[in-house]
């Protein structure tokens, strides 16, 4: 990592924004097109960020940070806070401070910096005070492992192993739970020696968390209720519930192995042309209502493995009947769909009984049909979980990603909990909100915007999970108040501070401070400025975060055409043409790119929504909002590196021109990743010249795409599936669908020798850029 | 099913008995002398007085009786006191009131007097019976005859006699002489002739409907005895008896009736053959000296009292020892149902007898409050009886009668009557040379089937009529087709659902019945119809998967106690044959697993609704092992009786309202659970209230049953709760039942009482029917029926059996009509009226009153002795209370009733309850000795003679009988209480407790065998009692001067006491009600 970092465009802040140079009007900023917003990369490592072990200095009005970007009066020992101006006093343990001798967070450098409290006077203090105080000092992680029975036997076999290897990997303190469900739901009693022992809930009703809490014996002793979370463990929780339901790894891998041999299918019986009844609705709410009875505040992950769809209960997404199929985007289009909206207002409610608790659900969902992502995404989303959608519990898709949750080392995904975040910025800024995985914690502020796009109306967020690459896009409006009347009495910049809280995957607890400042653009005059700001890669993130937004959010919204208007405007206000003239039509290199961006982000998988099922759609979508920019922008416009004897392997045109007899092809599209092979190349292949020494080189030509394409792996998140094909094998729909189709069969004979086509009636890149120059211009 | 032998009853074997008649009759004697004693004493006769001294005597002297009867009653004079022993006798109670038997025969004999002889001359009857043994020849002879062959007249001739007072003492004989004061005036006392004839004529009687079965030996050895040992004697009589009754009963109980008094049989034979003499039969009177008792100075009756009251004035009360008490019977009676084509008079219910059905049901199985059917409801309004049936469709037979027939018409199915679909039976009529056939209940001709079709005999009977059972026998059993099927035949599964919660296993009250049900176990059928299910429960419910795949079973716990499910579809429930190891280590487990629950709710009613939830596709039996209040969930329960005691003034008016079920829930859920063929069993192990009178409903409705163990003591209570799960499990029993009881035209059933759902007023539906089960069908007319003319009743049990064939038991009886009273009253069954009363009044408890309640059963008695007084015994003076023959007993009964412990206003809510919901299924045969126990004395047990009865001769109810040295046991045939006076020697002690004094004998009293013969006769006793009730009594252990003692003492209904009068005083009472009546 630490070499990439000094090529990384987010620095040391991880934060990018579209814009980095902002106007200072609203009507200014309506008219960049693109909407002011900032990604921030909320705990991505760095090498270079300090790590403080004492407590941050608070501006005593405003709460922001001390940050390398306030004033100070040495000798005064006074700080004057950028974001309001308050003078604040350094406390008496900064008496030493003076020029030649400041602490590590006003250190010019580093406008990121982590606070880490020693646990003894953490505030949160997340510790079961019933442990010694080891334990305490190391709160464990909490999995309560959900397990869908109504699965055939081979599939439940692939989950059974993948849980016990998972459980094999736990630390031994994790606390683990577990809980199988079908027709009803079955909470493990891991806790009881005598025999197995399960309660069981019934799959068809609700279940308000006090009852269940009360019926498995967790209430009564006047536990508190949602919302508490901050407040963890002080009262003290019986005991009884942490060590019947939840034990840690190392006492209960016994009891558990033992529990997968005996664990079987569902048994209720299903009826011919019947979907079986399954609750996950219900065996959700009981997960989340035992980790709220048990420990509540302390970060816990609700891990679901789902075989298919909700059927019973609260949370059902489709009937029972087989002949009735799961809604599609155009029953969703139509309203033609029964169970979502129920559904969704169900999971709403279970995602805000986790938020309140702090605990996290993971989704793992393997089936051939939808299962009702599309229904839980929010409370995936808003819990920050992961989400992991495979065709089955034995591809290596589910099973390489579910064992990179538990792994330890490089790889593995950093999982925090129990994050917050704040936002502190310059009070001509306003925060419409975030698009992401978090949930509003509706902390209203002068700096809250009227208008709210995604999580808004507040300052602070909770992310109950998070990891290294968790990546929010934050949207920004400016005050309506016009100030540019007086623009001699404003600050050039203004300044924007992340605050970001959270317990680690080893129980520490930090405070990341990110303080990032910018220019102000004075006048519209001051274009250049403002053209040189701007974040092509990351506007195009945005766009994509924003559109699938409003695509969920809006009714009969088209985003063809949003998108459309909204190029073409940025087209006519930043490209350089003569009116009316569409070949006269330049764009700076500051937008080049944004174009093509564009162009794919039309074609992709966010927009083009009809070729996926709603719940594929939630699962891009869901990668979409957590990713950092660059991951979202290979989503949003696939890599393609060509491999050939010829030449080093090098980056090649999305197009289908770049398909060659002679060439190896490797397509990074996030999910999926594809090594394809031309037609000679498949067949020297396939007569086995690699195998001969006398063709070293041809070997290593092959072995190349599938070493890079294992880097990329390697680091991702989900597991991307990864597809080897050769040309005009049937395999190859992934590369073509993802390919700009310059070459159709309506002008195939403009094409080369040992190229391909693609059949659609899609428009080309070069249309689209044709009619993009041609309205551009217009006046 | 036809026959099944209950697992534990194995009858005696000896059928032979059958030859015993004789025996009997010496108790049968007494009955009857009894109410000639009463009636002498207190009417006519000033000897009156003398007689009731004089009474005792007669036992003395009853050796003597055979010829010196007549005399007896001077005799008796001498040795009231006998009665002490006499009790011995006694016992046999069961309906010595000797019926109308020797009235019957005693008309023809007395004719002369008797036709009027109801009035005074009772104490003719008295001679009369033994003369009926004569006469019985001749006119009993039609039916006797053939039984008469007992007289061989060897002994018990004496019997007959009966004085009733007697009937303590064995004696009967003796009583018979003294009645005979009444006698006197007859020279019937010759009756006491009888006695000489004694053992004959008695028989004849009795013989004439029981065979006598002891025969010669009885006889002789009775003859003797009696005169010498007063009671003793009678023991002799009894044991020899009991010995055969007894040995049956060994095995099992199934008999019911411990009590064989064989005086009885004579008697309801007799009847039924001598319809007709009726009248004067019946009359078998006590006079009741009014003037006896001093009250008798208030009462107007002054009259009679004068008279008698001269003469009694010494005594000046009635004497005790002379006023009709149950005489016990040992012998076997051997009963044929009917014969010369009539209907005879069943024997007691309580007695051992053995039945040969020859066209009419066993008594057993059907029978009716009166052997005979008014012909109009006028009839019957006058006569104060109430016409009803007790059906105990699977009743235990004994085990020397025939098994029941199954018969098999393929698919066709049983031949019905087209129009009201009745079975075939004896009694439908084949006409047309068999070609069409008219059905005895509602008149109609059908087509006989084709291949149905038989020609007629000269008799006008089918000429294969003896040879199908169907067309010869009261009761068959007939393979039901498809048609009388909605689904398979429902395998046997068996639930058993266990308390848990923190009292449950503190007071080791789930040890017990773990252990229980893991016995029990080895006594279900095998096979793959028999599945088990187990679950147990505090807050909630804890099912296990039993399923073998397993590698231990799986605990499946339902949290939601308001809203229950069953956790699995399958495995809950599993064939026995895949789960027994994994069930026993199960078993096993949970009191370990249990032992620190701190969990004190119980979710009662959640429990049964998620195992009926479990049970529902294949139904079956569920066994509630439950010891709280049901605090949670679906069913909770307030303990309201706390709430009624804190709130006395609303309590005591709104009292019967705690006997009422608190809510709905529990009917409703009953109601579901009789559809779909749960049957629920509950066992209250319990050390609190429980409020029995709602948890009951369920076991109620679904044809169950509740136990009730309190104070439930793991020490004692153990073996009995193991005891009761196994006769459970193991009684022959049926699944998915469906019960109809049709009439003849004319008569109709008014009402069903008993444990089971109703949705259409003709049926019952039974989840669980068994042979304990007994129903009281109450009917009514709708029109009048031809004098001379047959009533018919078929009950009608469709059922599936423990191996899964389905049948339907079809039991029929056809009774005679009459027009006279005096009919009704000679054929009136007292054993079966009573228990109408015990019903009825048992049902109305919880929705009036308690003192209304006891009035109306006090009106039922004098209604019905009213009735008789007026217009069977009009010749009698006013002065004179007369009782008929048969129902002589029915004030000590009711006396008895209306201090039982239903009745009572004290006690605690739950006794109550469980009593009443107790007698609602309860068979006539114990039914009896709820009411009036018996009891006898264990102290001396080894100082008595062994006559062939293991049991001792009993007790009357009174403390008069109760010696401080003494230890006495008392048992209802379903508690047993020992009694311990504060005298008792220390070395009867040590041989019976091994202990030196009372006070070292520990608390939970658990009854042990020491190796000395006392002790070890206390053990065969308590067995023997045990398989005569079918039941592991209760054992209390009670001593002078505690609290428990005090309980005994509420048993001893005879004596006066804060509820009510004492029997003589009770005697007044009607009496003196029934003269009130008679000037009004």
């Amino acid at each position: 990592m630490s070499e990439l970092a000094n090529t990384d465009p987010e620095g040391i802040d991880g934060v990018r924004m579209t814009w980095n140079a902002w106007p200072r009007t609203k009507v200014e900023a309506s008219k960049c097109v693109v909407p002011l917003a900032a990604n921030i990369s909320l705990i991505r490592s760095h090498p270079d960020i300090p790590r403080l072990p004492y407590a941050p200095l608070r501006c005593k009005t405003c709460s922001s940070i001390l940050n390398p970007f306030s004033r100070f009066d040495f000798n005064a020992k006074i700080w004057i806070c950028p974001f309001c101006y308050q003078r604040n006093h350094f406390p008496p343990h900064y008496s030493a401070i003076s020029e030649t001798n400041v602490p590590g967070e006003l250190y010019p450098q580093y406008t990121t910096v982590e606070y880490v409290l020693p646990l003894s006077s953490n505030p949160n203090s997340f510790g079961n005070p019933n442990l010694d105080p080891a334990q305490q000092l190391q709160p464990s992680p909490v999995f309560v492992f959900l397990l869908d029975t109504c699965m055939i036997e081979e599939e439940m076999e692939f989950v059974k192993s993948a849980l016990r290897q998972a459980i094999g990997l736990l630390p031994d303190n994790a606390l683990v739970g577990f809980i199988s469900f079908g027709s009803q739901v079955q909470v493990h009693e891991l806790g009881f020696s005598d025999m197995s022992k399960v309660y069981v809930f019934r799959g068809s009703k609700e279940i308000a968390k006090e009852k269940v809490l009360e019926q498995l014996g967790l209430g009564g002793s006047g536990r508190r209720q949602a919302g508490a979370y901050q407040s963890g463990l002080k009262g003290g929780f019986p005991p009884s519930g942490v060590t019947r339901f939840l034990l840690p790894a190392s006492d209960c891998e016994y009891t558990l192995n033992l529990l997968l041999d005996e664990l079987q299918t569902d048994q209720w019986p299903v009826p011919p042309a019947s979907r079986p009844a399954r609750c996950t609705g219900v065996a959700l709410s009981v997960a989340a209502g035992l980790l709220g009875a048990c420990v509540p505040g302390t970060g816990a992950r609700i891990i679901a493995l789902v075989g298919g769809p909700c059927t019973e209960g609260p949370g059902s997404i489709v009937s029972k009947d087989l002949s009735d199929p799961v809604r599609s985007h155009k029953d969703l289009d139509k309203d033609a769909t029964p169970y979502f909206k129920k559904a969704v207002k169900f999971y709403e409610g279970l995602a805000k009984q986790l938020v309140s608790q702090g605990h996290v659900l993971d989704l793992f969902a393997s089936a051939l049909d939808q299962v009702g992502v599309a229904e839980m995404k929010v409370a995936v989303e808003r819990t920050g979980g992961l989400v992991v959608l495979a065709e089955s519990f034995g591809h290596s898709v589910f099973k390489d990603s579910f064992k990179r949750v538990f792994e330890d080392g490089e790889q593995s995904l950093g999982l925090c909990f129990n994050g917050t975040l704040e936002i502190n910025c310059s009070k001509e800024i306003k925060i419409q909100g975030i698009i992401g995985p978090c949930t509003s914690l509706e902390k209203k502020g002068p700096s809250v915007a009227d208008t709210v796009i995604g999580e808004g109306n507040t300052t602070a967020w909770k992310m109950c999970g998070l990891d290294k690459s968790t990546c929010l896009t934050v949207m920004f409006d400016l005050s309506s108040s016009d100030r540019s009347n007086n623009p001699g009495t404003i600050n050039p910049q203004f300044y924007l501070q992340f605050l970001t809280s959270y317990q680690g995957p080893d129980g520490q607890l930090a405070l990341r401070v990110t303080t990032v400042t910018r220019r102000w653009v004075d006048s519209p005059a001051n274009s250049e400025e403002l053209i040189q700001g701007f974040d092509q890669e990351t506007a195009a993130v945005v766009m994509a975060r924003y559109v699938s937004l409003k695509m969920e959010m809006e009714e009969a919204f088209d985003a063809t055409r949003w998108l459309d208007r909204h190029l073409i405007r940025l087209c006519s206000k930043f490209g350089d043409y003569r009116k009316d003239d569409p070949s006269s039509f330049t764009l700076n290199p500051s937008f080049s790119l944004f174009p093509q961006f564009m162009f794919n982000l039309r074609r992709s998988q966010f927009v083009q929504v009809f070729n996926n099922s709603p719940d594929e759609t939630a699962y891009f979508r869901m990668l979409l909002n957590r990713e950092n920019i660059s991951n979202a922008a290979v989503m949003i416009q696939p890599s393609l590196i060509s491999y050939s004897f010829n030449s080093l392997p090098a980056p090649a045109l999305l197009d289908v021109s770049s398909i060659a007899a002679d060439k190896i092809l490797l397509l990074d599209s996030y999910v999926s990743i594809v090594i394809f092979h031309g037609m000679t190349i498949a067949q020297w292949r396939n007569l086995g010249y690699q195998n001969q020494p006398e063709h070293q080189a041809f070997a290593q030509l092959l072995q190349a795409p599938r070493d890079d394409a294992q880097i990329i792996i390697r680091d991702r998140f989900p597991v991307p599936r990864l597809v080897v094909c050769d040309q005009h094998g049937s395999q190859a729909r992934f590369l073509l669908a993802k390919l700009n189709p310059s070459a159709t069969y309506s002008n195939a004979h403009e094409m080369a020798a040992g190229s391909d086509v693609i059949f659609t009636d899609d428009v080309s890149l070069q249309v689209f850029f044709e009619h993009l120059q041609k309205l551009a211009v217009q006046s | 099913m036809a026959a099944p032998v209950p697992p534990g009853a194995s009858r005696p074997g000896d059928n032979t008995s059958p030859p015993a008649p004789n025996y009997n009759p010496n108790f049968r004697g007494f009955p009857d002398s009894l109410a000639d004693n009463m009636q002498n004493l207190n009417l006519n006769r000033p000897p009156m007085t003398s007689n009731l001294a004089a009474r005792p005597p007669p036992f003395g002297q009853s050796p003597a009786f055979p010829s010196s009867s007549p005399s007896p009653g001077i005799p008796g004079p001498s040795p009231p006191f006998s009665r002490p022993g006499p009790p011995p006798v006694a016992q046999l109670r069961p309906s010595v009131p000797g019926y109308g038997p020797p009235s019957s025969t005693l008309p023809l004999n007395f004719v002369p007097g008797r036709p009027t002889g109801p009035p005074t001359s009772q104490p003719m009857f008295l001679g009369s019976r033994p003369r009926p043994s004569t006469l019985l020849s001749s006119t009993g002879s039609p039916a006797a005859p053939t039984s008469g062959g007992p007289y061989p007249g060897s002994s018990l001739p004496t019997h007959p006699i009966g004085p009733p007072l007697l009937t303590p003492g064995a004696h009967p004989n003796t009583l018979t002489s003294t009645p005979l004061s009444a006698p006197q005036v007859m020279p019937p006392s010759g009756s006491s002739g009888n006695v000489m004839s004694n053992g004959p004529p008695v028989f004849s009687s009795g013989a004439l409907s029981a065979r006598p079965q002891f025969p010669p030996i009885n006889s002789a050895s009775q003859p003797p005895v009696g005169p010498n040992v007063v009671r003793t004697p009678p023991g002799p009589a009894l044991q020899s008896q009991l010995p055969s009754s007894g040995a049956p009963q060994g095995t099992m109980p199934p008999l019911g009736s411990p009590f064989g008094v064989p005086s009885w049989r004579m008697q309801p034979q007799q009847v039924a053959p001598p319809p007709v003499p009726g009248p004067t039969q019946t009359s078998q009177m006590f006079g009741m000296p009014p003037p006896l008792p001093n009250q008798s100075m208030t009462t107007t009756i002054s009259p009679a009292v004068g008279q008698t009251g001269a003469p009694m004035a010494g005594p000046s009360k009635i004497d005790p020892n002379q006023i009709p008490r149950p005489t016990p019977s040992s012998s076997v009676i051997l009963h044929e149902t009917r014969q010369g084509n009539q209907a005879t008079i069943p024997p007691p219910a309580t007695s051992d007898y053995i039945v040969r059905d020859t066209g009419n049901c066993s008594p057993r199985y059907m029978r009716c409050t009166i052997n005979q059917i008014p012909f109009s409801a006028d009839l019957l309004v006058t006569s104060g009886m109430q016409l009803a049936l007790l059906v105990q469709p699977l009743a235990l037979p004994h085990p020397s009668e025939e098994p029941i027939q199954v018969v098999d018409f393929g698919e066709s199915g049983p031949v019905r009557c087209s129009r009201c679909k009745a079975y075939i039976n004896p009694f439908m009529k084949f006409v047309d040379q068999g070609r069409r056939f008219i059905c005895n209940f509602c008149g109609f001709t059908d087509e006989t089937p084709r291949d149905y079709h038989c020609n007629l005999g000269p008799d006008g009977r089918r000429r294969d009529a003896d040879e199908r059972p169907e067309l010869c026998r009261g009761t068959v059993e007939f393979v039901a087709t498809k048609e009388f099927m909605v689904r398979e035949p429902m395998p046997a599964a068996y639930f058993f659902l266990i308390d848990v919660s923190m009292n449950a296993v503190q007071t080791g009250a789930t040890a017990a019945a773990c252990s229980a049900i893991s016995q029990v176990i080895t006594d279900l059928p095998e096979g793959p119809r028999t599945m088990v299910g187990v679950a147990t429960f505090d807050s909630t419910i804890h099912f296990y998967n039993l399923k073998r795949a397993l590698q231990q079973p799986l605990m499946l716990i339902v949290p939601d106690v308001q809203d229950v499910y069953t956790p699995l579809e399958t495995d809950v429930i599993v064939p026995l044959a895949e789960c027994r190891q994994h069930l026993e280590l199960l078993l096993e487990s949970i009191p370990s697993m249990f032992h620190n629950n701190m969990t004190s709710e119980s979710a009662f009613g959640a429990a049964i609704e998620a195992a009926f939830l479990a049970m529902k596709g294949s139904g079956g039996k569920l066994l509630v092992f439950q010891s709280v209040l049901p605090s949670l969930g679906i069913g909770a329960l307030s303990a309201r009786e706390a709430e009624g005691r804190t709130n006395t003034s609303a309590g005591e008016k709104e009292a019967h309202k705690l006997l009422q079920p608190a809510d709905k829930a529990f009917k409703e859920m009953a109601i579901e659970f009789a559809e779909y063929q749960v049957c629920v069993d509950v066992f209250l192990t319990t050390q609190t209230y429980v409020d029995i009178a709602s948890i009951s409903v369920i076991p109620r409705t679904t044809g169950g049953q509740v136990y009730y163990y309190y104070p439930f003591s793991a020490l004692s209570d153990t073996a009995k709760l193991y005891n009761d799960l196994r006769w459970n499990i193991t009684r022959p029993q049926g699944f998915e039942a469906v019960m109809r009881v049709r009439c003849s035209q004319g008569i109709q059933v008014q009402e069903y009482y008993g444990n089971f759902c109703k949705r259409i007023p003709t049926d019952v539906d039974l989840a669980g029917i068994d042979c304990d089960k007994t129903f009281m069908v109450t009917l009514k007319h709708d029109d009048k029926l031809q004098d001379g003319s047959e009533c018919a009743f078929q009950c009608a049990l469709l059922y599936t059996t423990l191996f899964g064939q389905r049948r339907i038991r079809v039991i029929t009886l056809s009774l005679p009509v009459t027009s006279m009273l005096s009919n009704l009253f000679r054929a009136a069954d007292l054993d079966t009226q009573f228990c109408c009363f015990l019903k009825q009044a048992a049902s109305e408890i919880p929705s009036k009153p308690l003192l209304q309640v006891r009035e109306q059963v006090t009106n039922l008695c004098i209604n019905a002795l009213f009735s008789y007084r007026k217009f069977c015994a009009t010749v009698s003076s006013s002065g004179q209370l007369i009782l008929p023959e048969a129902l002589k007993l029915l004030p000590l009964y009711t006396l008895a009733l209306s201090k039982s412990i239903g009745l009572r206003n004290e006690g605690r809510i739950d006794e109550r309850s469980f009593w009443i919901n107790y007698v609602s299924s309860l068979s006539t045969p114990l039914a009896i000795p709820l009411v009036y126990p018996r009891m006898v004395a264990i102290h001396d047990l080894d100082s008595k003679e062994d006559h062939n009865s293991v049991i001792p001769s009993f007790l009357p109810l009174s403390s008069e009988h109760i010696s401080n040295e003494g230890i006495y046991l008392l048992e209802n045939g379903h508690d047993c209480s020992i009694y311990i006076g504060d005298s008792v020697s220390s070395d009867i002690l040590q041989r019976l407790f091994g202990v030196a004094t009372v006070d070292e004998i520990p608390t939970p009293f658990v009854l042990q065998q020491f190796d000395n013969p006392l002790s070890k006769k206390l053990n065969e006793v308590v067995n023997e009692i045990r398989q005569q009730r079918c039941s592991y009594l209760r054992l209390k252990l009670c001593k002078k001067g505690d609290p428990s003692g005090m309980s005994f003492f509420s048993y001893m209904v005879e004596d006066k006491s804060t509820g009510g009068f004492s029997y003589v005083e009770f005697l007044i009472h009607v009496h003196r009600q029934i003269q009130h009546k008679m000037t009004a």
